[in-house]
């Protein structure tokens, strides 16, 4: 199986300050793959590497390669990263709220250059999310949390992606929508989209995902199938909350980091 | 200050105060049209938008009076013209500024108009030059009172052009992109706009829009001279109607303001017109900052 | 008594400092004060080059001294607090006071200069200089410390001016009253138009007190109309008082001395804005004044640290209010006429140019706007009329005025995207820069 997006050793720093170390992570084609951690683990980090918008907070790759399709994007402005099939969720939603949804949507196409196509794609992604039709002119910062991460979501899905990048879905969501998200997700990449989550919440993450990496301070700690690392005793501590001693897990694994 | 009760009453001299009214809102509704899109969209208070209106009254002079071109082929080349030198500012000016206080940004569009004032007088001289003629004058009957066909004619222009704009910014892509940005430059630059080229483009068609209005300026006063300047200040009322956010409302608020404004300069006298207009703008902001159609996200404490 | 409790806590008790009695420090300050008695005193022509000398003489010696009793820590907090803590600073200030007070006596035999004198006219531009200085830095306080963008500080000259007029003219009071009764006027107007401030802010603020500016114009024109005509004011030569006749220098003549020349002009106005501008440096760094740049920065935050912001804004409004009214005032008596047009939007603008090019955080930005402002026309003249080249070219010539002001515009375009925080942050830089190769050379020569 071929890869759709292959990172390679990837360091990141902003200033002195280190954020990414050796990271290195792979999505198959058509894959589903999450990466876990907590705050200041480096996530949004590698979001933004991905999607060339690094420079905006003064950050600066100093090592490593992305890889997507075969070509070197590292060094891409991220319209043209856009344009060649990699779109994202962003953390927090970020949509045009003074925009309707039915607009929102049609922006998330901007880099297309087949615009015949974009309303066909637009009817697509309704019939993916039957909530958001009859909503279609309303101001989308008048809507609800989860309506508005619909409209991300779809905003994403207009450019035709190969690649989706889903930063923090579940952020500040109910359980319930968060699950629907999910569920919408793993749809998503059964229509042959490759699908990778930067999550939090790695009980519902592992859950959907076929393989996982775990971040932390920078660095990819764990990986392995989802399914494994379910059962992983450390995961279960440390991301899920599960018994064991949170404290004593931590060390280990900090250990771990600093050998 | 005495209101002459034969005047206040009097339909025709009403009417016609009306008519004029709404030919000189139209000129406020374009530039406020041209500050609210610059404000919205950059985030910048373009206090240039004055000389903006007067350098398109005197391109008019240099146009039309020097050199007797036609006016419509007149009109869009000074339109184009101005619309380069929008473009000139933001890659000038602007883009290298971005990230600095808002006062600043302020303060290098007041630059701007310094320069731009200096230069027409250079140019054209302090004196006032007598008004743009390239329409036909003379007034038309209607309803028992005469009409002027400048005021006419300018209203019509204007509600084009503003017409043409708004089609441009609702209905095409590029607007829907301008829009984008406007609403979050981020989330824009995320889905693959250009957040630059965006504001490039804002620039030249505000500043652009200014220049159109400065050539309906310049045949609706009796005179063309540097204090037309003074003119642009009235966008803020006119933009304050309309909250600053909607591009429709500010043109709403033009003509309110140039109504208004003609009305009490006919029956209060002269002095009136700039404090009646810069009173409405002070009494929307105390009890409606939003606007009239205003939306709601305004900073306020 | 408090400076020493200071150094005796202050952690890094460098051995070089020196510790003179404060008495003793004076003294330099007396001296320079005094200065002027003693040259008077010897009958002296007004142009000998020994004059000048003597004056830098002087100047060295403060400097000198002020450098090197001052403590040479400048990380201690408890310090930082003081006005004029670091050793530059206060050489620098004492450069500043010594020059101020020197430069008319340098230049000319007292109070009276001969009108001939080369330099006699370019202290209008000094004039100019000081009451603009005082109004932005007024201006600065609200727009700058407190974040308030008020474009009704055209209105509070004219208030000034009113002010002036209605006791100075129509009740026939001492100008000397004016000055008090504007301030008073300009703060509690102050306070009443920065109410806006408390609902709106920013752009929206601005928008408002340029309302706030043409109604207040309305009525400058009516009570024109109304009391003076419409030839506008003629204001008439402040009188000095007669207990301060004493100060030598000061001739009166039938009993009177009035103020009526650039010279002495320059006196009243530098020691009117000296004093506002010290308290202006005082309130800034008063707990009302740590106040103020946390509403600036914050006003939501502040409100959840106990500050009272509705309070803090209005007194910030009616601080500044209060001490552009009696810039406004002075330059009024000082200007001698004012009519219809004297006041518009562009004044306000003005101050904003002088402290955003001069440097926004700070009362020394404000005295570098605005000689920038007006100094540097002053030195394109000169260049027109004296450079060989540029006085051939008959454009330069021709279009003076308009050079002049496209050369301002494109300076304060220029200046504000190639240098942000303005001429004093190029100042400081280049002062730091002096300063640490200062420090490298003592700390070479220690080793």
């Amino acid at each position: 199986m071929s890869n759709a997006l292959s990172i390679d050793e990837l360091s990141v720093s902003y200033g002195p300050i280190p954020a990414l170390k050796n990271v290195s992570i792979e999505v198959p084609n058509g894959g589903f793959v999450s990466v876990l951690g907590a705050n200041g683990a480096g996530k949004t980090t590698l979001v933004r590497t991905i999607s060339g918008v690094l420079y905006l907070q003064k950050g600066k790759r100093t090592s490593g390669s992305i890889k997507f399709g075969g070509e070197d994007i590292s060094k891409l402005k991220s319209r043209s990263i856009v344009r060649g099939g990699i779109a994202h969720v962003p953390e927090g939603r970020m949509l045009f709220p003074h925009l309707t949804v039915d607009e929102n949507l049609r922006c998330g196409a901007a880099s297309r250059r087949d615009t015949s196509g974009i309303s066909e794609t637009l009817s697509e992604v309704f019939d993916l999310f039957p909530q958001l039709p009859p909503l279609q002119h309303q101001q989308a910062g008048l809507l609800s949390g989860g309506e508005q991460q619909m409209v991300a979501v779809g905003r994403a899905l207009m450019a035709k992606p190969s690649l989706l990048i889903c930063d923090e879905l579940s952020l500040g969501l109910a359980p319930l929508i968060v699950r629907d998200l999910f569920l919408l997700l793993d749809r998503i990449n059964q229509e042959g989209v490759a699908v990778l989550a930067i999550e939090q919440n790695a009980r519902i993450a592992l859950r959907h995902s076929k393989y996982a990496y775990a971040l932390e301070v920078g660095e990819v700690v764990l990986e392995g199938p989802s399914a494994e690392l379910r059962e992983n005793q450390e995961v279960q501590d440390l991301y899920m909350g599960g018994g064991g001693d949170i404290r004593e897990a931590y060390t280990a694994i900090r250990r771990e980091v600093n050998r | 200050m005495e209101i002459l009760a034969s005047t206040f009453f009097d339909f025709g001299i009403n009417v016609q105060l009306v008519v004029g009214g709404l030919a000189l809102g139209a000129i406020y509704a374009v530039v406020a049209l041209g500050f609210v899109l610059v404000e919205k969209s950059t985030a910048v208070l373009n206090l240039a938008v004055g000389e903006f209106l007067m350098l398109g009254s005197y391109f008019g002079v240099a146009f039309f009076m020097e050199r007797q071109t036609n006016f419509f082929v007149g009109t869009i080349v000074i339109t184009a013209v101005m619309a380069l030198f929008g473009l000139v500012i933001h890659y000038g000016i602007m883009r290298p500024m971005v990230g600095q206080g808002f006062f600043a940004i302020v303060l290098a569009t007041i630059g701007i108009a310094t320069v731009i004032r200096a230069v027409v007088q250079m140019r054209f001289g302090p004196l006032e030059k007598g008004n743009l003629t390239a329409l036909p004058t003379g007034t038309i009957e209607v309803a028992g009172t005469n009409i002027r066909w400048v005021d006419i004619i300018v209203l019509l222009v204007v509600a084009a052009s503003v017409a043409g704009f708004l089609a441009f910014y609702s209905l095409t892509r590029t607007g829907l992109h301008m829009r984008a940005v406007a609403s979050n430059i981020e989330a824009a630059a995320g889905v693959g706009i250009d957040p630059d080229r965006a504001y490039a483009l804002t620039w030249a068609m505000a500043i652009g829009i200014a220049g159109l209005g400065g050539v309906m300026l310049g045949h609706f006063t009796p005179s063309v001279n540097p204090a037309l300047a003074a003119i642009g200040l009235r966008a803020f009322p006119a933009a304050a109607i309309g909250g600053f956010t909607s591009v429709g409302g500010s043109i709403i608020g033009g003509l309110i303001v140039g109504v208004i404004e003609q009305l009490a300069g006919g029956h209060l006298g002269t002095k009136w017109r700039e404090p009646v207009a810069f009173g409405i703008l002070f009494l929307v902001l105390i009890f409606k900052p939003t606007g009239l159609f205003g939306q709601k996200d305004l900073e306020r404490v | 008594m408090s400076e020493m409790t200071i150094t005796d806590t202050s952690t890094s008790g460098s051995s070089s400092v020196k510790r003179v009695p404060a008495s003793l420090r004076v003294l330099p300050f007396l001296v320079a004060l005094a200065s002027p008695l003693i040259l008077d005193n010897i009958s002296w022509n007004p142009f000998a080059g020994w004059k000048i000398l003597v004056g830098f003489i002087l100047l060295i010696v403060v400097g000198k001294f002020a450098w090197s009793t001052a403590e040479r820590d400048p990380d201690n907090p408890r310090l930082a607090l003081k006005l004029w803590h670091r050793p530059d600073q206060r050489a620098l200030t004492a450069m500043t006071c010594m020059g101020l007070v020197a430069i008319p006596f340098i230049l000319g035999t007292d109070f009276d200069p001969p009108m001939d004198f080369p330099w006699a006219s370019w202290f209008r531009i000094v004039n100019y200089i000081v009451l603009f200085a005082l109004g932005a830095g007024a201006f600065n306080l609200l727009a700058g410390y407190t974040g308030q963008l008020s474009m009704a500080h055209a209105a509070f000259l004219m208030i000034g001016t009113m002010v002036g007029a209605h006791v100075g003219l129509i009740w026939g009071q001492s100008f000397w009253l004016c000055l008090p009764i504007a301030a008073v006027a300009g703060a509690a107007l102050g306070a009443l138009f920065g109410i806006p401030a408390l609902r709106l802010r920013g752009l929206y603020l601005m928008l408002a007190t340029i309302g706030v500016h043409f109604i207040v114009l309305l009525g400058w024109k009516e009570y024109l109309v109304h009391y003076f005509g419409f030839g506008g004011v003629r204001f008439n030569a402040p009188n000095l008082p007669s207990w301060l006749h004493w100060v030598p220098g000061i001739n009166p003549e039938d009993g009177e001395f009035l103020i009526n020349t650039q010279f002495r002009w320059f006196w009243l106005n530098l020691t009117i804005t000296t004093i506002c501008l010290l308290f202006l440096v005082n309130v800034i760094r008063s707990r009302e004044g740590r106040a103020f740049a946390a509403v600036r920065d914050r006003d939501i935050s502040a409100t959840l640290l106990g500050i009272n912001v509705a309070r803090s804004k209005l007194v910030a409004f009616a601080l500044s209010s209060a001490m552009v009214s009696v810039s406004g005032c002075l330059l009024s008596y000082y200007n001698r006429a004012r009519s219809e047009d004297s006041f518009n939007l562009e004044q306000v603008l003005d101050y904003g140019i002088i402290i955003v090019v001069g440097g926004f955080m700070g009362i020394q930005g404000a005295i570098f706007g605005s000689v920038f402002f007006f100094a540097l026309p002053m030195y394109f003249e000169w260049m027109r009329e004296e450079l060989p080249f540029i006085s051939d070219i008959d454009f330069f010539s021709r279009y003076a005025g308009e050079v002049d002001l496209a050369i301002r515009g494109i300076l304060v375009v220029v200046v504000l995207v190639w240098r942000p925080d303005g001429l004093a942050g190029l100042w400081q830089a280049a002062k730091n820069r002096l300063l640490r190769q200062f420090q490298n050379s003592q700390a070479g020569a220690a080793q």
